[in-house]
Order: structure tokens, then C-alpha cells, then sequence
């Protein structure tokens, strides 16, 4: 029985115009912001010293600081949200399954999600510290390494170390994502399946994959836009250093923005990082098969 | 002893007010103040300062709000471009230009006379004053020295500390044969271009030259620059000096990893209470050619948008009266700003004496626009010489031409 | 109670091959403990060990006057709970209307909701601090006023909130709402009986992520939030650590430690809606 069009359809727009309006309204004003000081001069304070047009963006695309930052943001992004997916979807299988001592071993996987991130960063630095921290002292007494390892003195070993934290604060999200989405997979289909003759692998690409992919998608997206912009960990571990080392987009324009005192080029370099994840999402969620309606992305 | 104290105060406060503004109308000011966090006193010390006032002046309130050093420019940053920034504020001196060329923050001249201005130490109050007005009242000065572990310098053949950098060489030399390190070295965050500037002023180094252009890419910063760099490459520091902020360095000279170490005063409290069993000496900056060593002043100013200037002035002046600037400094463990502080007991120990004692030789940083960009330049280059990726004269130059992008010139 | 053996040997694979994630996971929160349980100048001994000598219980306490525990943990329950209402509140109808409407606007909302992601809370603090300090509300503005908090957490986490509810929706089938429309309800009535009861899974999640993000987020708390009688535990947290010249470690890792209490209880206690076919046993 099809269903009767609600007249025009007035009712979705009604039912959106909530949440619309209250998002539009938080970001409206600071992006606003964020586009006028691009082109402006702007003082350490805020104060507006004069229109200046596309000249940020041209200082800003003339220092090798912030391409640096750039080509090691993709590395970061990609670095972390890979390793994340790769992680998670197995985890989440596993967690799927009934097993005992489930509801213990979700609710361990998700703790690295109830830390702040700052926090988790805090942690990590200290435990990475060559003389008194955790991982070294326990990685010598295991007898895996003679000498302590300067974990956050180069880059070469910082920025490894810290896609890994990041992939550890990723994981607990992106588990919960798909623990929920093959929550949602019915459970007959498997039943017929398997009658079918159906091998678990075929089960799961067939069936599993193709329902999970909605959220598959989301979680890839949402993780590459959170981890394109997530701040605390190379902040906190490194600030950028050693020499600009570790420098990405975000803590690039932080530095520029509060502590070098050049608000005009930091929302510079804020728009070009909004400007990159659009495009990223336009021709990510564009390659994607043609979802039925409703369904997401 | 606290209530003497804190009668004094009030009375000090009392006299103040009533020698001061009388038959002002009585508005119910509220005079908000941005402190930044030197140690759990400051919070307790300031509401205090700020309760006697308020018994002196009934009607008026103080608000205190502390913040951390580490976020302190980006709040008033803020609060500034948001339009709600405090009436007084605590800053760092060399911050001052850009408040001053911004025109955030007000001339105190026209407040103080001549007995006011005597009362602080010039050398003191030179750094808050830009173009001949005074902005910034001193209310945190420090000076740096090297600290030594007594036992290990002593076995190393320098019971009262090391006086030159060969000195440190050679001790670190013996300190390394007994499993330790010699030096630490700040390789890491906030001030790692002054840990330095050390080497470089007392090898006859400038930073910033007479014509205000950079002055550190000069053969005696290639020999400040060079020592350190031999010094890590021979053991004698700690290693991944990169990883190491001040913090980390003091931590490992209190636990006696580390037997020489540059800092403030307030290290000597927190040994005192952290390691109370480490035996350690004050002596000065090691000398090269010359004797140095950094002195720092943090300022209270007061901005030019306050709505409550002549309450805030009435506050100011209190806080820099004796008793509150006795409690204040002694508590935090700084050096006394005013002469009338220099000359109290509490001033009289010897780890204070032995850095009143380097003041003469002190440099500070110089008043330029651009300090930030200047000690990032700084210390990036330093951190490439550190980790072998770039020899010291490419590195200060390059760092010299940042630096005077910055500088203007 | 007869062991399930193939369950059993199920299980032994299981915590086998999750060992490793758990090691790692653990060891911060290891490292955390033995921490926050270590006599002050036990912290940074040398050479550096994993036990303490003593178990200082007492930090705890000491911990919670330093960081005004208590007042935080009120306000950031409060702030979480208030914001995740707020957010599921205007979320669920926007994700009916996607899951269950083709309408022209669609694509449009649902990439204006990704921007809304992409503008890291760094980019827009400074201007969520004007606007707050432009709108009045009660004697001043709306700077270190809980609701601005509130507000901006609702609006930030709109976009994951209708994303992942209107995917789940759109797993539940039509037939369930239409054939209860059929037998004579209201078209909301339906939705209400129907629907919403087999949506309570994709709410919890969703609820749950919304309130984790708001618990732990940093930035906007600490640059609205000013007076100590507001901050949330972040934030106090944080000022332990940040800029300070002796850091009191064994406090900070206590407070961490409290502050991941009532997300990881939360998460226990919700995780079962996290099972296979909830949503579909109402269809047998």
C-alpha cells in the first residue's frame, strides 16, 4: 500500500526545522567571524587594522611551515582513521558474538572514550617520557629493549607514537558505530542464509557488509573530519615540535592564532581546512553506490 | 601571625583611602582582576589582599579570576576582542608592547607620584615603562641561576659549584663516569630559546642589537650554540634534550639525575618540599666571557577600557605597599620589586641573597614587538642544532631572518 | 548451571584475540592508578617503579578539596545531560523526516549538518565567545552561563545525532508503522506506538555518544565558563596540569580516574542495547 503524499510535503521541513535552526544559529556568527578576519588585518587583540583581501592567504600559502603541516595532516588523517577502521570492524565482529564476559570486555574497549582527549594525551606524554615513564620502564624490564627509547624527542618517532594514540581514542567511537549498526541487521537472514549453504566468509561479505556499509560511511567520514581536526594529542605531546616536526593544519593555526598573535592568517588557514574537508565529503559520499532513500549517506 | 597580618593590612588599606580620594561619592565599584597561577598561594593571597580592600572601601568589591600561565594570552586575548576583559591584569612584561601598541592598556603616570615611583627598584620598573610612560607596574620579578647538586659537584671536584662553562664541561665529564648527567638542558616549550640565551650572553652575545634588528647570529652565538651541541653530543647532558620543558629538567635535577640545572627561585621550595633530602648550591650563570643571566618581570596593568580606573588605582597602590608585597613575594618565593621589601627579614636567606646578588649582571627581555615570533624563530632553530639536523650558523641565520620579519625590520 | 562448552571455548577465542587491545587499553588506566595512589614523592623516583609503597587512599580525598570536585561533577552532569537532551530533543524528528521523507531539501541538510562538524571548536571559540558576550540574559551576558554551554554542545552534536539515528531508522521497516496506520491509529499515534519503541536502541546510542562528547569536551566549557562555581571537571581538571610550575600528579590522576566513572557506568549499563535484532524481535 503506498503511502499518501501529507499534501506538499510541508511536514519534513517541519520536522527538520529544530535542529536546523539551532545549529545554524551556534555556527553562523563564528564563521562569519572566522571569513572576516581572513581578509582583514588583525591584531593580536582582535582588533580589526584594515581590509586586506586574499593577503593572508597568500602569506599563508607562501610559508613551508604550513605546507609542511599540510602534507602531514593527509599522513595524520589518513594514518589515523585507517588504522582505526581496520581495528575496529574485527573488534566490533567480536564483540557481536555471544560470548561470556561480553558486557566487560565492550565496556573495556569503549574506556578510552570516557577520558577527555586532553587528558588522554597528558597520560601518554608522561608515559612516554625516556626517563621516568611507564612505557620504557616496562619495555626494559620485559627485556625488549637495553636502553630507554627518546620516544617524544624526534619527530621520526613522535608522530608515529602519536597516530597511535589517536587510533586508540578512535577505536571506542568507531566500535559503537558498527556494534550498533550490526545491531540493526536482522538475525533471519543469517538463518536462511546458512541454510542456503551459505560459508561464514560469504555470510559477511554478502550480507554483513553491504547492510553495515551505511555505517561504515559514517564512521569513516565523521572520523575523517574529527581527526583532521583533533588538536589535544600532538599538542600536548609535542606543540608541533621538535622544529615543526609534528605540525599539523590545527596546531599550526593554534600557534598562529594565540600564541604568535596573527588571528587574520589562522582563520586563513581555518577556511582552507574548511575548504579541503568539503571536498573530501562532496566526492567521497559522491563515489558511493546509489543509496535507497533513507538510507544513510 | 596571620592576624597581625592581616590587620595590618587593614590598616593599611584604611589609610590609604582615607589620605587618598576623600569626598569621592561612594559608587559601588567592582574592580575585576586577572591573576595568573604561580602556585596554590596565589589564588588564597590575592582573595585575601582583596577582602582587606574591601573592608578599607566599603562598597567596592574585587573580583579575582586566576588563570594558567599556559592559556593566560589566549584568555585575555579573548576577553579582549570579546570586549569583556578584567579592569587589572597580571601579564607578562614582555607582552607589553603589543597591549601598549594596541592601545589596550592605560599610562599609570598620571596615578603615581613622585614618592610612588620610589618606591620600586628601577631596574625593576624600567621594563614596564615603553616610550618613557609607564604601563606596568612589577608585581613578580625572578632572576635565573644555575643550580648544582652538592654532593655529585663536590666528588666531581667543584664543592662550590662550577663558575665557568669549562667548569661545567669538566664536571659533567666526571658526573657521566658515575651514571648521571652533568648539565640539563631545556630543549622543549616555553623559554627553551632563553636556556640559550644563557650560553649566548655570557659568551658576549646579544639578542636583539642596538638597531633593533637580531643580533644572535653573530660568532659569539655560534660559539654559544656550538658548546651546547658538543655537550649533548659528548653524553653530558641528559638525552632527547628535545623532549625536556623546564618542568622535566627540574624534575630530573630533583631526583638527582641531573646535577646542574638553570631556574628561579621557586625551585629551591619546591626541593625543599619534594626532595627535602637533596643537598644543593646556588651559583651564577656559568661565565664564558662574561657574566649574564635573564631576569624576568611579570607586570600588573591596568586597561584602558575599565570602567572603575580610579578604584582599580586605589588597589594597585595597596598591593604595592609593603606588607602585601612582603607576603606576596616571600610566599611565591620571587625577589622583592619595591625597597622597601628588599629590606625585610623574610629577604635576609641565602638563596634569595644569592640571586639579589646577580641583579647587576641581570639582562632582560628586551621590549620589541615580536618577542613571541623572535623566541619561536629562536627556539626552533635551536631545537634543529639539537637534534643534529642543522649546524648552528645555518640555523641562527635563518632564525635571524624570521626574526626580523617580526621585528620589523 | 550447565557451562556451555562450545560458548566456553567461544569465549577463551574471543578474550584471546582481544588481548592485545586490552593490554594497551588498560595500561594508561594502570598507569593512572598506581599513580593517583602513590605518596607524593613517590612519583618521580628513581629508577622508576610500577608499585608504590603504600597505597595512598587519601589522595582521593585531598583531590577532591584541590579540584572542588564536587561542584564539577555537579555541573558536568548537569551540562551533559541538559545538552544530550537537548540534542536528541530536536534530533529524532529531523531524523525521522530523513529516514522516512524524500524531500528536496535532504542532500542539502545533510551536507549543511557535516559543516557543522568540520569547524573544529578551536576555529570557533572566539566567536562563540562574542556572540555570547553580545546577547544579554539576566543581569549580563551570556558568557560563564551554563545554558550557552548547553546550547552550543546541542548544536555541535546535531549532525552525528541525526546521522546516526536516521541510518537506524531506515533499518526499521515501513510496514510496522503503516500497517498499525492501516488498522485505524493517527499517523502519529503510529509513529508513537510503533516506531519510537523499536527506535529506543538508536536513541540510547545515540544519547550515549552525545553525552560522552559532552563530557569530556574542553575548549568551549573552558573559554565561556569562567567562574570556579561553573566549571565543568575538564576543565579543573586540565588547570591542574596546564602552565603550572609543580604539577601535583598523583591529584591529576585521581581526578582523571573519578571523572571516567559515570561515562564507563553509563556505557556498561547501555551497552546491551548494542544486541542483535532488538529492533526486529517485535516483528515475530
Amino acid at each position: 500500500m503506498s503511502r499518501t503524499a501529507f499534501g506538499r510535503p510541508l511536514l519534513p521541513w517541519l520536522l527538520i526545522l529544530p535542529s536546523f535552526a539551532l545549529a545554524l544559529f551556534i555556527i553562523c556568527y563564528p564563521v562569519y567571524n572566522i571569513v572576516f578576519q581572513s581578509v582583514h588585518e588583525v591584531s593580536r587583540f582582535g582588533l580589526i587594522k584594515g581590509f586586506c583581501g586574499l593577503d593572508n592567504f597568500r602569506k599563508v600559502f607562501a610559508d613551508p611551515i604550513f605546507i609542511a603541516s599540510l602534507w602531514r595532516t593527509l599522513w595524520w588523517t589518513l594514518g589515523v582513521v585507517g588504522g582505526t577502521v581496520l581495528v575496529s570492524v574485527p573488534v566490533a565482529l567480536i564483540l557481536h558474538l555471544d560470548f561470556y564476559g561480553r558486557g566487560v570486555a565492550r565496556t573495556i574497549v569503549m574506556l578510552p572514550w570516557s577520558v577527555s582527549l586532553t587528558m588522554t594525551a597528558i597520560v601518554w606524554r608522561w608515559a612516554f617520557n625516556d626517563e621516568y615513564g611507564m612505557v620504557n620502564v616496562t619495555l626494559q624490564r620485559l627485556g625488549f629493549i637495553d636502553a630507554p627509547i627518546q620516544w617524544l624527542a624526534t619527530s621520526n618517532w613522535a608522530f608515529p607514537v602519536e597516530i597511535l594514540v589517536g587510533i586508540l581514542v578512535s577505536v571506542p567511537f568507531t566500535v559503537t558505530i558498527f556494534l550498533g549498526g550490526l545491531s540493526s541487521v536482522p538475525g533471519d537472514i543469517y538463518e536462511a542464509a546458512r541454510i542456503d549453504g551459505a560459508s561464514t566468509w560469504q555470510q559477511f561479505r554478502r550480507l554483513t557488509l553491504p547492510l553495515l556499509r551505511p555505517f561504515i560511511n559514517m564512521a569513516i567520514v565523521l572520523n575523517v573530519i574529527y581527526v583532521f581536526n583533533s588538536f589535544p594529542i600532538i599538542w600536548v605531546m609535542t606543540q608541533g615540535g621538535p622544529s615543526n616536526g609534528t605540525h599539523i593544519l590545527v596546531t599550526y593555526l593554534y600557534e598562529k592564532g594565540f600564541r604568535l598573535g596573527k588571528p587574520g592568517e589562522a582563520a586563513a588557514i581555518s577556511l582552507v581546512m574548511l575548504a579541503m574537508l568539503l571536498c573530501f565529503t562532496a566526492l567521497y559520499l559522491k563515489i558511493q553506490p546509489k543509496a535507497k532513500d533513507g538510507e544513510g549517506a | 601571625m596571620q592576624v597581625r597580618l592581616t590587620q595590618r593590612l587593614t590598616r593599611a588599606a584604611v589609610a590609604l583611602t582615607a589620605m587618598g580620594l576623600a569626598g569621592f561619592t561612594a559608587q559601588a565599584d567592582t574592580v575585576r582582576v586577572t591573576v595568573a597561577y604561580y602556585s596554590d598561594q596565589t589564588e588564597p593571597y590575592f582573595k585575601k589582599m582583596a577582602e582587606a580592600f574591601e573592608k578599607a572601601n566599603p562598597g567596592h568589591s574585587i573580583k579575582i579570576e586566576m588563570v594558567n600561565w599556559d592559556t593566560l594570552q589566549q584568555k585575555l586575548q579573548t576577553d579582549i576582542s570579546g570586549g569583556t576583559n578584567a579592569d587589572l591584569a597580571i601579564i607578562g612584561t614582555r607582552w607589553l608592547l603589543d597591549f601598549v601598541k594596541d592601545d589596550m592598556a592605560e599610562p599609570l603616570d598620571g596615578y603615581m607620584n613622585p614618592a610612588f615611583k620610589n618606591r620600586f627598584i628601577g631596574a625593576f620598573l624600567a621594563p614596564g615603562q615603553i616610550s618613557g610612560k609607564t604601563y606596568g607596574l612589577p608585581i613578580a620579578a625572578s632572576a635565573r641561576a644555575l643550580y648544582y647538586n652538592k654532593e655529585q659537584l663536590t666528588k666531581a671536584g667543584f664543592p662550590n659549584g662550577p663558575k665557568t662553562w669549562d667548569d661545567v664541561v669538566a664536571a659533567s665529564k666526571k658526573i657521566k663516569a658515575t651514571g648521571s648527567y652533568g648539565f640539563g638542558l631545556q630543549g622543549k616549550e616555553i623559554e627553551t630559546d632563553v636556556y640559550w640565551y644563557y650560553s649566548l650572553w655570557t659568551h658576549g652575545g646579544e639578542v636583539v642589537g642596538k638597531d633593533g634588528k637580531a643580533a644572535f647570529a653573530s660568532p659569539a652565538g655560534f660559539k654559544a650554540a656550538a658548546l651546547y651541541k658538543s655537550m649533548i653530543d659528548q653524553g653530558l647532558t641528559q638525552p632527547g634534550v628535545t623532549n625536556y620543558s623546564r618542568e622535566d629538567v627540574q624534575n630530573l635535577f630533583k631526583q638527582g639525575r641531573v646535577s646542574m640545572a638553570i631556574s628561579a627561585p621557586f625551585l629551591a621550595k619546591q626541593i625543599k618540599k619534594e626532595a627535602p633530602n637533596l643537598k644543593y648550591g646556588i651559583a651564577p650563570v656559568p661565565m664564558g666571557t662574561a657574566n649574564a643571566t635573564y631576569a624576568v618581570t611579570d607586570s600588573m596593568v591596568m586597561f584602558k577600557n575599565s570602567k572603575f580606573k580610579a578604584t582599580a588605582w586605589k588597589f594597585l597602590d595597596f598591593l604595592f605597599t609593603k606588607d602585601p608585597r612582603v607576603a606576596f613575594t616571600s610566599g611565591e618565593g620571587f625577589l622583592p620589586t619595591t625597597k622597601d621589601e628588599a629590606a625585610a627579614p623574610q629577604f635576609a636567606d641565602p638563596d634569595t641573597k644569592a640571586f639579589v646578588n646577580l641583579l647587576p649582571n641581570a639582562r632582560f627581555a628586551p621590549t620589541v614587538t615580536g618577542w613571541e615570533d623572535t623566541a619561536k624563530a629562536v627556539s626552533d632553530a635551536m631545537q634543529a642544532v639539537y637534534l643534529g639536523k642543522a649546524k648552528p650558523e645555518d640555523a641562527l641565520k635563518n632564525a635571524a631572518q624570521e626574526a626580523n620579519k617580526a621585528l620589523g625590520k | 548451571m550447565r557451562i556451555n562448552t562450545s560458548k566456553f571455548r567461544l569465549s577463551l577465542i574471543c578474550w584471546l584475540v582481544l588481548s592485545p587491545l586490552v593490554v594497551i587499553i588498560l595500561f594508561p588506566f594502570a598507569v593512572m592508578f598506581l599513580t593517583a595512589v602513590k605518596p607524593a614523592e613517590e612519583v618521580f623516583v628513581y629508577p622508576a617503579r610500577w608499585l608504590p609503597s603504600v597505597f595512598r587512599w587519601s589522595n582521593f580525598a585531598d583531590m577532591w578539596d584541590a579540584t572542588k570536585f564536587g561542584v564539577a561533577l555537579k555541573n558536568s552532569l548537569y551540562v551533559s545531560l541538559s545538552s544530550t537532551l537537548l540534542a536528541i530533543a530536536v534530533s529524532i524528528p529531523a531524523a525521522y523526516a530523513m529516514a522516512r521523507f524524500p524531500f528536496r531539501g535532504k542532500g542539502f541538510y545533510r551536507q549543511f549538518l557535516l559543516v557543522t562538524q568540520m569547524l573544529s571548536p578551536i576555529l570557533l571559540v572566539i566567536g562563540l565567545f562574542r556572540l555570547a558576550a553580545m546577547i544579554h540574559w539576566g543581569e549580563g551576558n551570556l558568557v560563564d552561563k551554563h545554558i550557552s554551554v548547553i546550547v552550543a554542545y546541542a548544536a555541535f552534536n546535531i549532525a552525528f545525532a541525526v546521522w546516526m539515528m536516521s541510518s537506524y531508522f531506515a533499518t526499521i521497516p515501513k510496514d510496522l508503522e503503516e500497517s498499525a496506520w492501516l488498522e485505524g491509529c493517527g499517523r502519529a499515534k503510529a509513529v508513537w506506538k510503533v516506531f519510537l519503541p523499536l527506535a529506543v536502541p538508536a536513541m540510547t546510542v545515540t544519547a550515549i555518544f552525545t553525552f560522552i562528547n559532552a563530557w569530556n569536551e574542553f575548549a568551549v566549557v573552558y573559554t565561556l565558563i569562567r567562574s570556579d562555581a561553573n566549571k565543568t571537571l575538564t576543565v579543573q581538571i586540565t588547570d591542574l596540569v596546564a602552565g603550572r610550575y609543580t604539577v601535583e600528579w598523583h591529584q591529576v590522576m585521581a581526578a582523571t580516574l573519578l571523572a571516567t566513572l559515570p561515562v564507563s557506568v553509563l556505557f556498561a549499563w547501555l551497552q546491551r542495547y548494542l544486541v542483535k535484532g532488538l529492533a526486529l524481535g517485535a516483528v515475530k
